[in-house]
């Protein structure tokens, strides 16, 4: 394009500036400044903010209740990944690989819950476990197995476990699509060669079909722990709250609750900070254990 | 025919658990439809099936005796103008990422595309205070505010790919007629760039339209409650004041206009996603 430099520099401004003084004021600006406030005692009101060092931290390693947030969080993790991977390849082989005619439509249908609301799906799942009325207990006695039935999401016991299952349900239509992504770009040949060679169904399922889809697989993998470490409080905070008795508080579920039902603002920050640097551990980590020889054939 | 006869047994093994999750996903959506339409009297005696008769009654109710009238605009609003203000701040930024060369140009683009990965939790107490001093603390174009920012990584993101597919050449010669590079941008760049921008502009709506817990920081009285807000409002309260069918009314009136975008850009929302959570 023909301009002068300082007219150049003049439209980059232009371009870059606005947007970048809105990114800062609203999310390095609050990022940074969380840190900041992790020194602080403050219970909200400007006046009584004082700088307390390294207090929140000491309280946050000697808080017996966030070492269970973390387990938590991460028993969510962990049985989400395993849930939605298992799941989500199971189905994207099913309508990739056999020629079924009702395809489209299973696509569209399991997509669906990704686009929910969070407070649907929470509120639609709060009735399905409903002790009395709900889907999961009537079932149950419909089987003939009464002694099955329990409060689900009212028991220390079973109300985190049951969080997994609208989690699982509400996720892995995203998954779904991005595995069978990585199947379409698969080439005919390398199927045709695994058969030449005597490899019957699931052998070529093993052997061809996971090989190459595994940069799909780490992807979804990845993105399923982010997603999960940065935002299972919302579900938490909409089926329990955290309760009964703290027994399905998350890290972000049990910030909100020190941070906006009590007024702990800097205790709040701390455990802000202590969840960025969970979750950027664990990011670091797994893509280290999933590092995994490029497979081409 | 003993091996097609096994092969149908195959088949219908893996037809089965495909039918059964796609009723263990619709199930529930239908349910609730259905629950709109019925007395508390008949959800509690028959929770899971069909209504006697199907009444508005609960939709009524909901719409004029539990605010849903009010929280329905404000999630519109909010809805509306977030998506419009995310668009006018990446639009310009995307186009000087993709096409003009400047030192730091990687850098920026890393930086914002990393803030898709942090857990924004950290950043929502100081932005309480902060909104708290703008005088936007509890005010719905505040949370449109932060909502607009919130999305703006992501749409960055997809805008710059899509501009990287525009043939440079029709660039260069508006210029060489003497177009400036404003007009470039508004006229040549911005119609090009229009089936990304439907596309992105559709995901933060449904995104925006959806979202809870912002709004539950952030919005304080229940005239300024979005929908979200209000229905976690009335299902919290559901319990003693036992308004089921109320609550159902508001949750199908949270979900319709998911259902309608889904229905029309359905390829456009999943490509979206699926190309997002690839690069994010």
């Amino acid at each position: 394009m023909v301009q002068s430099k300082k007219q150049k520099y003049l439209f980059l401004a232009f371009c870059l500036i606005p947007t970048f003084i809105m990114f800062s004021i609203f999310t390095l600006y609050p990022l940074f400044s969380g840190l900041y406030y992790s020194f602080f005692e403050w219970s909200g009101a400007s006046q009584t903010r004082e700088f307390v060092g390294f207090d929140n931290y000491t309280r946050l390693f000697n808080d017996g209740i966030i070492p269970a947030t973390i387990w938590h969080d991460y028993f969510l993790v962990i049985t989400k990944v395993i849930g939605i991977m298992i799941m989500a390849l199971f189905i994207a082989v099913a309508l990739t690989q056999l020629k079924i005619k009702e395809a489209p439509f299973y696509r569209i249908i399991f997509f669906f819950p990704n686009i929910m609301s969070v407070v649907v799906i929470g509120i639609l799942w709060t009735f399905i476990y409903n002790p009395n009325l709900g889907l999961v207990n009537s079932g149950l006695e419909a089987i003939g197995l009464e002694n099955w039935t329990r409060p689900w999401l009212g028991s220390e016991t079973w109300a985190l476990p049951s969080l997994v299952l609208p989690s699982i349900w509400a996720g892995i239509g995203l998954f779904m699509l991005l595995l069978m992504g990585g199947i379409a770009n698969i080439s005919k040949s390398n199927y045709e060669a695994a058969r030449i060679d005597g490899a019957n169904e699931w052998q070529q399922f093993w052997h061809v079909t996971l090989p190459l889809i595994w940069p799909q697989i780490k992807i979804s993998i990845l993105y399923i722990v982010i997603t999960t470490l940065n935002g299972s409080f919302i579900i938490v905070q909409v089926m329990t709250g955290g309760g009964p008795n703290n027994s399905t508080h998350v890290m972000g579920s049990y910030l909100y609750q020190q941070a906006f039902n009590q007024y702990n603002f800097g205790y709040g920050a701390t455990i802000g900070v202590m969840i960025l640097v969970i979750s950027l551990i664990t990011v670091i980590l797994l893509q280290f254990l999933l590092r995994r020889e490029k497979v081409e054939y | 025919m003993k091996r097609t006869v096994g092969e149908m047994l195959v088949r219908s093994g893996i037809r089965l658990p495909l039918f059964l999750w796609s009723l263990a996903v619709l199930y529930p959506i239908f349910w609730m439809f259905l629950g709109a339409f019925k007395t508390n009297a008949e959800i509690y005696a028959n929770p899971w099936g069909f209504p006697e008769q199907f009444n508005f009654d609960n939709f009524v109710t909901a719409w004029t005796d539990y605010n849903i009238d009010t929280s329905v605009f404000n999630s519109l609003i909010v809805t509306a103008v977030g998506a419009i203000l995310c668009l006018v701040l990446a639009i310009p930024t995307a186009y000087a990422l993709e096409r003009i060369r400047f030192k730091g140009s990687q850098l920026l683009f890393t930086l914002y595309i990393s803030a898709m990965m942090i857990p924004m939790v950290l950043g929502w107490i100081p932005l309480f205070f902060l909104l708290a001093q703008f005088n936007l603390l509890d005010n719905i174009f505040g949370l449109a505010i932060v909502y607009a920012i919130s999305q703006l990584p992501f749409t960055i993101f997809v805008l710059t790919s899509f501009m990287g597919t525009i043939p440079k050449s029709l660039e260069e010669s508006a210029a060489i007629d003497g177009m400036s590079p404003y007009g470039v941008l508004w006229k040549i760049v911005t119609p090009l760039t229009m089936s990304g921008i439907i596309t992105v502009t559709i995901m933060n709506a449904i995104q925006f339209w959806n979202e809870y817990f912002m709004a539950l920081i952030f919005l304080q009285s229940s005239e300024n409650y979005t929908l979200a807000l209000a229905i976690d409002f009335i299902s919290n309260e559901a319990q003693y004041t036992n308004a089921w069918g109320v609550l159902f009314a508001s949750l199908v009136f949270a979900i319709v206009p998911v259902i309608i975008l889904y229905s029309i850009f359905q390829r456009r929302i999943t490509k979206g996603m699926t190309e997002g959570a690839i690069k994010g």
